[in-house]
């Protein structure tokens, strides 16, 4: 069974914010909330090093630990949605989140978030697949339609994939192959590809 | 039903990149291999890169605490929470099981004395009906959906869960106010002095037949009140910054919030069993005060025998 | 933290969604999305037919429309989802040559000009400072009432005429025919301001002015030198190539510029030089280069004339002055030319930061002559890769918006006007009776270059005396072009404020609707993108695309050839322009036009790309390879993507384009060619042609001059001709003769049509013969400007007294100490007016910055998110945030050029017609730059001027 996931290749990613426009365009998001955003560490300087990030999809998603609401559930191929219907905007999802994913339209008083935003792997809601209704409330869902994230499809320098994780890096692996690195490339690679934000060391 | 599993959490960041120290010594630059490390480093250490999204904390790439947070809150304050109300609960039960009810050791007199104002009662209600609805829209939002979910529905669930949000997000503050206005009103009869050192040795006198001597509040209830003033600030502090998140506080500072919100919430919950108990089930007479503002002389003299004598010597000051 | 192994990713609880086994066995199929040639392999049509299948069963029928982003000169291709006649998706375009379905933020987010909330939606006038609604008939005819008096009392050079690098290369035809046929030259585009020094200078040095190679070819090189250059931001699929190039081919790549730019980031080496010190920098190259003996001593012997008065002036650059100049030090020069010499073939790569100065034909010489040196011209994998920027600024130059020039470089002779007099089917007499006759400086103002671009604000203030034409400009037309892109700001505000009348025709308002403090005698007409009209555009590696029409024009607007027809109509001339264009429903039939440019554009080969062949390579994509571009089987076999020009004879002969100039490994006929003998035979007794190379395949093994009548039958080729052709091609050469004829026999013969000829170092013919450095007109660097001087004013350039070293000799750098340069930002292009009215890009660059050193902002007393305010040396200021970064070096400061609605400080957004005022607003940068100009061509100086900077307060 396919595993969604991004990846980014950082040694490609040039932040260009194609993604970024690729999912406002393709989901029709809101101005101010970005489901996906570049974060550029040592801009301006050597060492500067773009990733593009939204929601990573994660196994065990910390958004769906915490949820008041249960309003998460992760489809077969790994992909967290979630239920605007029962989302009641208290952003504990987004205190949770590692990567920042979740977004809210409003940041009124009285904890007034509105509902809960996020990228959703181009797979659309809980309603019917592709009904007028699950696009206006998630946006696309390329997965029902046999395709991928609209992000990832549009990069300009191919340095965002998305898909199954196992063909994902085995075209990063290709890549790296190619790179052609002293160190062997691939030989610290697949520890270097993962985060496991539940086993930190102090 | 409560499950707190510990998998690892694989999250798929791609993290890698030659070494761009290739740039300052560009002789490296074909040894160049991953900054897998070095990236990290400075990625978990939620350090903070540039970038063109608005959003707050926009640039900060891995929010480290995040998972810390998950964990207290998963992990310890929810199973916590739980052991600690079903505990209460149980032994309050197995305790009005053995012992029952404290009946008055006399008849009642019929004299009735006023020991609560209608301003005081009004507060006091105020207050705990707040209370009673802040605390089971919370415990929705803390347990709701172990269980909930699946006995009410999708539909029904939905709205319940949101009606606990705004319920609590609305009438929290006006709880915070009540407290407030109840803790300057009350807090000159909650001074603690050496009649209750002998209130607490002897027990509280809960079990037999012996009274210790108690004021206008005896030790327990004083114990209740400071409980409420200090836990019950934090509780109202911490549900405040996470009320009015406009104000632009980041998501280390609403984790925090949530965590002292959470064990200080769990702790008045499980603290207000035993209010409860005792003001209703557990002692006869002891409601009638609350509800009416006068309690029978009887009771008086068993429960608060100082504060009897001081109204009967006709300085009383607590209702002054 | 800790980084665990992929496999060990736990199979986590899921919910059945229920979606279809159907498509997990497709994504398992599948996989990805992107990557490398993998992905590009699955890529293909099978996967867009699914995704097309899928979508039309969703709603609506889809219709699927083939077009090319408008936002840069890459020419991604773009799926189209039109549903109901709306705009409803943008699917990417994997089996496209050029981006394999990548786009930058611009790209991405095409799809908004279906919505065009912020457009202007029909014609206005401004009255009394308020903008009042027009009908078209009422715009065109008060317009076209107020053009005719002025041409009456001040001649037809008073009205001048700015087109536009986005128009499709039809409608930018049209444009120069258009104005031919008012009578002026007073016509020019952004290409006079974007990359006229590298036209001027490549064009002097080997015959043509443009992209030698091509994107995609890009892969076979083995270092790649970007100078001046910033394709992470400016052309960000072009990344997709050279990141190819670097990881499989180990591409060695150098990024030298004045900003450690996002490209920088991702180069092996990156070299920070003072802006402005490109050539001497070049030099310091070749320096070492010459002194190692590591020139290609073959390739200059038979291809190169003149490298030896190079070598004499590089003597002088030892690595001591180099970094003087330069600031970079002997190691990291010596590196540098160390790695271009032992990884070739290689490719120089440049942009604005080259062009973009008083010396840019001197700097575009100077990479010309490096790669010449290293012998990389006219191979895979090498040549000067000129990233143009506009999506069309190539096709609109070589269709000669340009106030030098008729369509194809045929420049202003009368042999040119015959030659196209005779394309458009009007007397030649008839056409210099539109002009004003009078000889102004020995000159008709009909051979006469035009006012550039970059200098019409001089034609409106400067004494009309001094002027090579009868009065100043009165009428501005700004057609498609943006205001704020051209320096000297304040001086532009008086400049309009001093105009008759000012048209803007444009989707957008405009910064020139709102800076000036005019109450009216504005016009506004609303022209429509190039997704609601369809054409062809030219990418930068010469490769013509075909677009389909996406949407009908929003609101009122109207196509740019539909309102030059109704303009053509009123002021009289459009039988004559319309001779043998058919108009429809109102409109010029756009194929039509693109024959009439196959018709005449002999000298650059845009001959063989008829509307037939260009649609079926735009229905073709996937059939052309993804490194070469060559057509793999299919309709469209053996050719090039696009054809990219020279595309020699007819369209019947089915020549398949040059994907590479000047290759010489293959046959002409096959695309390969020769340099061009453009400059004679010989010069001081010294042959300029070839010495014993030659194309594959060619019967002339040596050097010859271009092709003629006389020529074919000097060779006894004449009779190879058919008598059809004989008849036209007698008297004419390759680049007069309408048959075609000539070209096919040389080509027969395995010969360039336009000779073969060797490469010049030295440009006898400009002001520098050798490229030489000259400081900036403002630099900080006074002890270098008495050996280093600029040239002297002169009376006359392009038609205006032009200054150079009474600008030179004021120093000003004590007043203003730190060099101001400028530069693109990925989300916006040009003046910004389109992309800034576009929400989904305008959310990502609100503000209007200037990027400064962490040292000065402290020596200056202020810190990052501060307003400053950025004063240019002529006094005009910009209210700005600083961001303080490393990204520029000390005593330099940055500021991007797309900002505009703004001006001095205040807020212009009350000006803009209601609901048409773009998203995001700033200072223009261009408000802060100042004077200086190309000797050659007029470019701008806009990359080196002095500046100072303070805090702002409140």
């Amino acid at each position: 069974m396919a595993r969604m996931k991004f990846l980014c290749d950082s040694k490609r990613c040039i932040e260009c914010n194609g993604c970024v426009t690729a999912c406002k365009n393709e989901n029709d998001v809101e101005w101010g909330i970005q489901r996906r955003r570049v974060v550029t560490i040592n801009d301006g300087e050597p060492g500067e090093t773009s990733i593009s990030v939204a929601c990573m999809h994660c196994s065990d998603a910390p958004c769906m630990a915490v949820c008041p609401t249960d309003c998460f559930y992760q489809t077969d191929d790994g992909i967290v949605l979630h239920n605007k219907d029962l989302c009641i905007g208290c952003g504990y999802c987004l205190y949770a989140c590692p990567f920042g994913a979740p977004q809210f339209p409003s940041d009124a008083a009285f904890g007034e978030r509105g509902k809960m935003d996020k990228c959703t792997f181009c797979a659309g809601g809980p309603e019917e697949d592709n009904s007028p209704e699950e696009k206006a409330k998630y946006g696309a869902n390329r997965i029902a339609e046999g395709k991928l994230p609209m992000c990832a499809e549009m990069c300009s320098t191919k340095a965002l994939l998305a898909g199954d994780a196992n063909e994902v890096s085995d075209i990063f692996r290709e890549r790296v192959i190619y790179r052609g690195h002293n160190d062997g490339a691939w030989s610290m690679s697949e520890e270097e590809l993962a985060y496991d934000a539940t086993q930190q060391k102090v | 039903m409560l499950r707190f599993k510990l998998p690892p959490l694989f999250l798929l960041l791609a993290a890698l990149l030659f070494s761009n120290l290739a740039m300052a010594t560009p002789s490296d630059a074909k040894v160049a291999g991953f900054a897998g490390a070095d990236y990290w480093n400075v990625v978990k250490q939620g350090d903070q890169g540039s970038t063109q999204a608005q959003g707050q904390e926009a640039g900060q790439l891995i929010n480290v605490a995040g998972e810390e947070w998950r964990l207290w809150r998963n992990q310890w304050v929810t199973p916590a929470g739980a052991y600690a109300i079903g505990g209460t609960l149980a032994i309050l039960a197995i305790f009005y099981l053995i012992v029952g009810q404290k009946k008055l050791d006399a008849p009642r007199s019929g004299e009735l004395i006023e020991r609560w104002k209608r301003l005081d009662r009004a507060n006091h209600w105020t207050v705990a009906i707040l209370f009673i609805i802040l605390a089971v829209s919370g415990l929705s939002l803390l347990y709701g959906k172990f269980f909930l979910r699946d006995v009410l529905g999708d539909s029904l669930w939905a709205n319940y869960i949101m009606l606990c949000k705004l319920a609590h997000n609305y009438l929290g503050p006006l709880f915070v106010l009540g407290l407030l206005f109840m803790i300057v009103r009350w807090m000159k009869h909650n001074i603690f002095n050496g009649t209750d050192i002998v209130w607490f040795l002897k027990g509280g006198g809960i079990v037999g037949k012996a009274h210790p001597s108690a004021g206008y509040m005896n030790g327990g209830e004083k114990i209740w009140f400071w409980l409420l003033t200090i836990v019950g600030l934090v509780v109202c502090a911490s549900g405040l910054v996470m009320d009015f998140q406009n104000f632009g506080q980041d998501r280390e500072t609403m984790q925090i919030a949530n965590l002292l919100h959470g064990v200080g919430s769990l702790i008045l919950i499980v603290g207000s069993f035993g209010h409860i108990y005792i003001g209703t089930l557990g002692t006869e007479g002891a409601l009638e005060g609350m509800k009416t503002g006068y309690v029978d002389e009887t009771w008086a003299k068993q429960h608060h025998d100082l504060w009897y004598e001081e109204v009967k010597n006709g300085n009383d000051k607590s209702s002054s | 933290m800790r980084l665990t192994k992929k496999s060990n990713q736990p199979a986590a609880a899921t919910k059945a969604t229920g979606l279809g086994l159907s498509r997990r066995r497709f994504l398992k199929n599948s996989g990805v999305a992107a990557g490398g040639v993998a992905a590009v392999g699955m890529m293909s049509p099978g996967m867009m037919k699914q995704a097309e299948a899928a979508t039309a069963s969703a709603g609506a029928p889809t219709d699927v429309k083939r077009t090319i982003c408008s936002h840069c000169s890459v020419g991604c291709g773009v799926y189209a989802e039109v549903q109901n006649g709306v705009w409803t998706g943008q699917e990417p375009a994997f089996d496209h040559p050029f981006n394999a379905g990548g786009h930058c933020a611009k790209g991405a987010a095409l799809r908004e000009h279906g919505h065009g909330d912020r457009r202007l939606k029909y014609p206005m006038k401004l009255v009394d400072g308020k903008w009042k609604k027009l009908s078209w008939e009422d715009a065109i005819n008060e317009v076209g009432d107020k053009m005719l008096q002025v041409r009456k009392e001040s001649g037809p050079d008073s009205v001048y005429w700015l087109g536009s690098a986005k128009f499709s290369n039809e409608q930018a035809y049209l444009f120069r025919k258009y104005a031919a046929m008012w009578g002026t030259n007073n016509v020019d585009h952004q290409a006079r301001i974007c990359h006229s020094t590298t036209v001027a200078g490549v064009a002097n040095t080997w015959g043509y002015g443009a992209m030698t190679n091509s994107f995609n070819d890009i892969h076979f090189a083995k270092s790649i030198i970007l100078i001046g250059s910033n394709p992470a931001e400016a052309h960000p699929v072009s990344l997709q190539h050279i990141f190819r190039a670097k990881e499989r081919n180990k591409a060695h790549i150098i990024c030298v510029d004045p900003r450690f730019t996002r490209t920088a980031a991702h180069a092996d080496e990156y070299v920070r030089i003072r802006p402005g010190s490109d050539v001497a920098f070049i030099w310091g190259l070749l320096w070492h280069i010459f002194e190692n003996g590591w020139e290609d001593k073959q390739f200059i012997q038979q291809r190169v004339y003149g490298m030896d008065e190079v070598r004499a002036e590089v003597k002088n650059w030892t690595p001591d002055e180099v970094e003087n100049v330069t600031g970079v030090k002997e190691s990291q020069m010596r590196r540098a030319a160390k790695e271009l010499a032992e990884n070739r073939p290689g490719t120089v790569i440049w942009c604005m930061g080259g062009t973009q100065h008083t010396t840019g034909n001197n700097n575009t010489r100077a990479y010309c002559i490096l790669m010449l040196a290293l012998g990389n011209m006219g191979t895979s994998g090498g040549g000067t890769n000129i990233f143009r920027g506009h999506d069309n600024v190539q096709g609109a130059t070589d269709l000669g918006i340009l106030s030098h020039t008729l369509p194809g470089y045929y420049g202003l002779s009368d042999g040119a006007w015959k030659h196209w007099s005779k394309v458009w089917d009007v007397d030649h007499s008839w056409m210099q009776d539109r002009f004003d006759q009078t000889v102004y400086r020995k000159l008709k103002p009909m051979n006469n270059k035009g006012i550039p671009v970059s200098r019409w604000i001089d034609g409106i203030l400067e004494d009309k005396k001094l002027i090579d034409q009868k009065d100043n400009l009165r009428v501005m037309v700004c057609w498609g072009h943006a205001v704020n892109s051209q320096t000297r700001g304040p001086e532009m505000k008086k400049a309009i404020e001093k105009l008759d009348t000012l048209v803007i025709v444009d989707p957008y308002p405009t910064h020139a609707a709102v800076m000036s403090d005019r109450k009216d005698g504005v016009y506004l007409i609303p022209a429509c993108t190039q997704f609601e009209t369809y054409g062809s555009v030219t990418a930068s590696n010469r490769s013509i695309q075909w677009r389909d029409q996406v949407i009908e024009p929003l609101f009122e607007s109207k196509p740019d050839h539909e309102i030059m027809y109704l303009f053509s109509k009123k002021l009289g001339f459009d039988k004559q322009l319309f001779k043998n264009i058919e108009i429809k429903n109102n409109q010029p039939v756009v194929e039509d036009i693109t024959r009439e440019i196959n018709k005449g554009m002999w000298t650059i080969g845009y001959t063989g790309q008829s509307p037939e062949r260009l649609k079926l390579h735009q229905k073709n994509w996937h059939t052309f390879n993804f490194d070469t571009l060559k057509g793999e089987g299919g309709p469209a076999s053996d050719e090039y993507y696009g054809m990219p020009w020279p595309c020699w004879g007819t369209a019947e002969q089915g020549h398949p384009g040059t994907p590479i100039l000047y290759d010489t490994s293959k046959s002409v006929a096959d695309g390969g060619l020769t340099f061009r003998a453009r400059f004679g035979v010989e010069r001081d007794g010294v042959s300029l042609l070839a010495e014993g190379s030659f194309g594959k395949d060619s019967d002339i093994k040596d050097g010859y001059p271009e092709f003629s009548d006389k020529l074919l039958k000097k060779l006894g080729w004449w009779d190879d001709l058919t008598a059809e052709e004989k008849q036209m091609a007698e008297g004419k050469n390759w680049k007069t003769d309408l048959s075609g004829g000539i070209q096919r026999v040389a080509i027969a013969h395995g010969c360039s049509p336009f000779g073969n000829a060797k490469a010049r170092a030295v440009v006898w013919t400009f002001p520098d013969k050798v490229p030489l450095h000259r400081e900036p007109l403002y630099t900080p660097r006074r002890d270098l400007v008495s050996k280093y001087p600029t040239w002297n004013d002169s009376e006359s350039m392009y038609r205006l007294p032009t200054m150079y070293k009474s600008i030179q000799d004021k120093d000003v750098s004590k007043e203003y100490p730190i060099i101001l340069t400028s530069g693109r930002l990925v989300e916006y292009e040009g003046g910004g007016e389109e992309t800034r009215s576009n929400p989904w890009l305008a959310e990502l660059q609100q503000e209007m910055f200037v990027e400064v050193n962490p040292v000065d902002a402290n020596n200056l007393g202020f810190k990052d998110g501060e307003d400053v305010w950025v004063e240019g040396a002529e006094g005009g200021k910009v209210l700005v945030k600083a961001l303080v970064t490393r990204r520029v070096d000390e005593g330099v400061v940055f500021m991007p050029f797309h900002f505009g609605g703004m001006f001095q400080g205040k807020d212009l957004t009350d000006k803009y017609p209601s609901g048409a005022a773009p998203y995001v607003i700033g200072e223009a940068a261009n408000t802060a730059t100042t004077y200086g100009y190309d000797p050659v061509t007029q470019m701008q100086e806009t990359k080196v001027t002095l500046c100072r900077v303070q805090k702002a307060t409140a």
